[in-house]
């Protein structure tokens, strides 16, 4: 009996033990609920570093302008997909206000923004009226830049950080598999990556299917420059036929680039990470991932396995952006955490060093701001990333959404058939051609994309897709699918027969 | 549920139809899916079955040495976060990873090809690691099953002269046949349904991760809910055919043991043989949980046997968080709240089924499996559109906005099966004379339960509780999208919150998970030292 109640004590002293262990390494919140005059909910697919340095600064800032103090209620149910459908569901429960218990969404790209804009549920932000300053005349953000735009005409919403995709890479990969280091999208389609890249998935994120539609767009671009006039032909129809040509590049690089690819991802984070660990030899990712990965890596030589490059002329400079919701429970603190993100205090918490003044608490951002104005000499001295200059080294690529806007939807639903859901074929061709040293008969039938024609993008298939006939895009999507798993089939047969 | 039902059969302009289900039958991507995914199941499930029956049997019988402790630490799997798991696998089985550089070093591996174990490996690296995680839910309700035979059949057929392979075969596995349908039908639908494995060996082709992709596809795709819908008819059907097939169990219901088996004493080689099978699937299934460990103290780990250098700054930084305790303080009020209502609802469910003339209780059997085959994502939000402003369950958040109730009910709703498939068996292998004689006596048949038919199937009973409380602590769907503010947070969105760090957020989150899995280690552990010979013959202290 005595040792059954010695292992009876035992058991729960252990389990208590482990419970409390927590407590002694405990560091005081930020901010508590009950300590705190104000809540703000904020929803966000920022990361948490961002999410508690935003919130040690945003108090600092709020307390010194209005004595009082501030929680921030982070809302972080994963990213923007996920915050798309969580907002979603609220919106159909909405209050009678039209609200739903949210007050700023904090994070994400233009395409989320602008779609959720159109929908109706932001409010214009205060921030235009009280500091137009920022807005307009010199070292003001603008509007548009390298074709992007990075506030909304009815002022609904607005940039505060810059983002730019790029590739990241593993030195050591490199240089087991003899590959130079990569400084183009096209590099990323040399099948010396066979199943060594690492892609997100752009149906489910705006801003990947944006680095897909500038890398559809470079080619375009290219196409534009060198083809010539024919015979007969204007000027307008030779442009029509160099996108129709740029279109088709772009998807062949696409192609490529997938058959190299080990997956398609939905977790943005796990494309550094696994180019770090080795497991992929180079990715699509955004910039300062690239930063911080290259950073944490860096032996004492200073040398660091992970690099990340923008590619040249390929990729363009969007923007985070934050937006109030309709019906916002508090409104007013709410305009105010938008006017302190544009603020210089705000902006330049981004990308100033652990420790400086006005700099992050615990860790380093490493992101860029946006307000140009921000870029000062006294700033840049504390900043991680002082040599990256975006408004003097403006990129080569510019954005044009008259191009390939459009047809944005229709790209990435044609992505998702010809290489996603036909991914195991696609590889499978794909291995074949290298087999058998890319024989060119082989080689023209796997890049035949003439059934999703630019034409065909621009027309019959963004109307389906504007109708939100689901039945019949799922069966388009089924159809289009399976001529692209048989060409890929026959791409395979082909390129053995020849190879022979 | 009905929310998902709805989005699968009700098309845009409100109307019933078919048509999204055609859809999803007319295209050969999706019906390759699902006959993958039922593949996964059915092998993972088989794998599972060799992995836990023999254990089951070896702890049954034999007295080897470690036991006590062996038999405790082959339930590892139950302990580890999934996603956290998954983070350690990648540094085990990654092409730099501590496998391929142990490879190396010995020689057996050219530095210049490693091998890509996660991408060359999928459908048998699902099936493995289904099965390695699997197997203490099987092995867990053959034990129970075991412990419930009476022993005199099995000595009767050895007194008729029988070999210990036709005893086997038939007297202890037909009376083991509720506790192996028990565990085989919940571990089949599991893996049938499994979404984070496939995804950590990038194998796509497969139903749940086609739900899983569809679901957040941005233009709204309603295909993946008609997926779901034939997932659970699948599920169901399966579950019924094999209930018919194995269950009909003619012993079933056989007099009740008067006494525990004796346990052979092995001694020497072949009780050190023994002890060496289950050393031998316990390190195979803390592959993960050593990457976890190493993971969560290492500075770099990349291209070497273990990290290169070792700190606990990652402990520091993750334990330390003000979003951990009250995390850990939410994850035992919601865990302990799921398993108790599963508790009652189980055993309530489990009389109705088995002791009950009540119609159509056996369709209600097989709707209580339903919950393991809907995707969590999709239950999850299930869940949300209906606890919003005016919704069926909106009573059940707080004031504050706090989920407690709702995260109780969408937990215990989750791991229901576990309870109830504990309580079925356990009540089909009591014998129901017992409660009809205290009834003759003048008992109720609320007393006679309660005094005869529960203490009967107690074991079965905390087996099943057992498993609730674990999984509840580690469900991670419901816990993503449900629990909205950072101080009702349980300790799994706290993990995913935190993976998100910025540089060492893989380092921070296994320092969580390592404490998660110390925390469910002592509580298991401490489960049975309370239960101990109390609790009947799962496991003998």
């Amino acid at each position: 009996m005595k040792k059954y109640w010695n292992k009876r004590i035992g058991a729960i002293v252990a389990l208590i033990v482990v419970a409390v262990s927590p407590l002694l390494l405990q560091r005081p919140e930020a901010m508590s609920r009950s300590e705190a005059d104000d809540t703000l909910v904020v929803i966000t697919p920022h990361n948490e570093t961002i999410c508690s340095e935003f919130a040690v600064a945003f108090n600092r800032y709020w307390e010194k302008k209005t004595g009082k103090k501030v929680y921030l209620d982070w809302r972080t149910p994963g990213g923007t997909s996920e915050i798309r459908m969580v907002l979603d569901s609220k919106f159909a429960n909405a209050d009678e206000n039209g609200g739903v218990g949210i007050d700023v969404f904090f994070g994400g790209g233009e395409y989320v923004f602008e779609e959720m804009a159109r929908e109706g549920r932001f409010v214009p932000l205060a921030v235009f009226q009280s500091q137009p300053s920022w807005f307009d005349g010199e070292n003001a953000i603008p509007q548009n830049y390298t074709g992007e735009q990075y506030y909304n005409k009815e002022k609904l919403w607005v940039g505060v950080c810059l983002a730019q995709f790029g590739i990241c890479y593993n030195v050591d990969t490199l240089q087991r598999l003899r590959i130079e280091p990569p400084t183009t999208w096209d590099d990323l389609g040399d099948p010396k990556y066979f199943r060594q890249i690492s892609i997100a998935d752009p149906s489910k994120s705006g801003s990947v299917a944006r680095a897909f539609e500038m890398l559809v767009q470079q080619k375009i671009h290219e196409a534009l420059a060198s083809t010539r006039r024919e015979p007969g032909e204007d000027e307008s129809m030779r442009r029509q036929r160099a996108i129709r040509y740029g279109w088709a590049d772009g998807l062949n690089l696409i192609q490529r680039i997938a058959a190299n690819a080990r997956y398609f991802t939905d977790a943005a984070t796990k494309i550094p990470h696994d180019v770090s660990q080795g497991d992929a030899a180079a990715g699509m990712c955004i910039d300062f991932y690239g930063r911080v990965y290259n950073e944490g890596l860096k032996k004492e030589n200073g040398a660091s396995r992970l690099q990340w490059v923008a590619p040249e002329g390929g990729s363009s400079l969007s923007v985070d952006s934050v937006a109030v919701f309709k019906g916002a429970p508090n409104s007013k603190l709410a305009q105010g955490f938008v006017e302190f993100l544009l603020s210089e205090k705000g902006q330049v918490l981004w990308n100033k060093q652990v420790g400086a003044k006005g700099g992050p608490v615990r860790r380093a951002l490493r992101r860029l701001p946006v307000r140009p104005g921000v870029y000062t000499k006294q700033n840049l001295i504390d900043f991680t990333d002082p040599e990256v200059l975006p408004y003097i080294n403006k990129p080569s690529f510019i954005y044009q959404s008259e191009i390939t806007g459009p047809v944005f939807g229709s790209l990435r639903y044609i992505i998702k058939n010809l290489c996603i859901d036909s991914h195991r074929e696609l590889q499978a061709a794909w291995l074949a051609l290298i087999e058998n040293s890319m024989p060119e008969r082989s080689l023209a039938h796997f890049h035949d994309v003439s059934y999703v024609s630019y034409v065909k993008a621009s027309g019959g298939m963004s109307n389906l897709l504007a109708s939100g006939n689901k039945v019949e895009i799922a069966e388009v999507a089924k159809r289009t699918t399976g001529v692209f798993r048989r060409n890929y089939k026959e791409t395979a047969t082909l390129a053995r027969e020849e190879g022979k | 549920m009905g929310d998902v039902l709805k989005q699968a059969f009700i098309n845009e302009r409100g109307e019933f139809s078919l048509s999204y289900l055609w859809v999803v039958f007319s295209n050969p991507i999706y019906l390759e899916g699902l006959w993958n995914a039922f593949v996964l199941g059915v092998t993972s499930t088989i794998v599972t079955f060799f992995v836990a029956l023999p254990l089951a049997l070896m702890a049954y019988r034999w007295d080897f040495p470690g036991k006590k402790w062996l038999t405790l630490l082959i339930l590892a799997p139950l302990v580890l976060p999934p996603f956290v798991g998954a983070v350690g696998v990648r540094h085990i089985l990654g092409v730099q990873g501590a496998c391929n550089s142990f490879l190396i070093d010995l020689g057996l591996m050219s530095a210049a090809v490693p091998m890509d174990w996660l991408g060359d490996g999928k459908f048998l690296g699902v099936v493995m690691m289904n099965a390695l995680h699997l197997y203490p839910i099987l092995f867990m309700n053959i034990l129970a099953a075991l412990g419930n035979l009476n022993p005199a059949m099995e000595q009767a057929a050895q007194n008729l002269g029988a070999s210990p392979w036709t005893r086997f075969k038939r007297i202890t596995l037909p009376l083991c046949m509720p506790g192996i349908f028990a565990g085989a039908a919940i571990v089949f639908i599991w893996s049938f349904t499994e979404l984070g494995v496939p995804l950590v060996f990038d194998y796509t082709r497969v139903a749940p991760v086609q739900i899983f992709d569809g679901i957040k596809d941005l233009n709204a795709n309603p295909i993946p809910y008609a997926l779901v819908a034939v997932m659970l008819t699948i599920s169901v059907g399966v579950y019924v055919l094999s209930k018919i097939i194995l269950g009909r169990n003619k012993l079933s219901h056989a007099t009740k043991p008067k006494g525990n088996v004796q346990e052979r004493q092995l001694k020497g080689v072949a009780g050190l043989f023994v002890s060496f099978n289950f050393i031998a699937v316990f390190l195979l299934a803390t592959i993960p949980h050593c990457g976890v460990l190493f993971l969560s103290a290492s500075t770099d780990w990349y291209s070497t046997v273990f990290p290169e250098s070792l700190t606990l700054q990652h402990y520091q930084d993750g334990l330390g968080h003000p979003l951990v305790l009250g995390s850990i303080k939410n994850s035992l009020l919601y865990a302990s709240g799921a398993t108790l209502l599963d508790v009652v609802l189980g055993v309530s469910i489990a009389w109705v089924v088995v002791r009950s003339k009540i119609w159509g209780r056996n369709v209600l059997d097989a709707l209580m499996m339903l919950p393991l085959a809907v995707p969590g994502l999709v239950l999850a939000f299930g869940y949300l559109s209906m606890s919003e402003n005016g919704g069926m369950f909106s009573w059940l958040i707080g004031s504050n906005g706090n989920p407690a109730l709702l995260l109780i009910v969408a937990y215990a709703v989750r791991r229901l099966p576990f309870v109830v498939r504990a309580a079925v068996s356990g009540l089909q292998q009591s014998n129901v004379a017992l409660e009809e004689a205290a009834m003759s006596m003048g008992a109720s048949p609320s007393r006679a339960f309660w005094r005869i038919g529960l203490p009967l199937i107690g074991t079965s009973l905390i087996a099943g509780a057992i498993l609730t409380f674990a999984f509840a602590m580690l469900e991670v769907s419901d816990s993503l999208i449900l629990a909205q503010q950072a101080e009702h947070y349980p300790v799994t969105k706290a993990i995913y919150a935190l993976l998100s760090t910025l540089g060492n957020g893989h380092e921070i989150a296994s320092a969580l998970g390592v404490w998660a899995m110390v925390f469910l280690g002592v509580a298991i552990a401490g489960a049975f030292a309370l239960v101990g010979r109390r609790g009947g013959n799962l496991f003998r202290f």
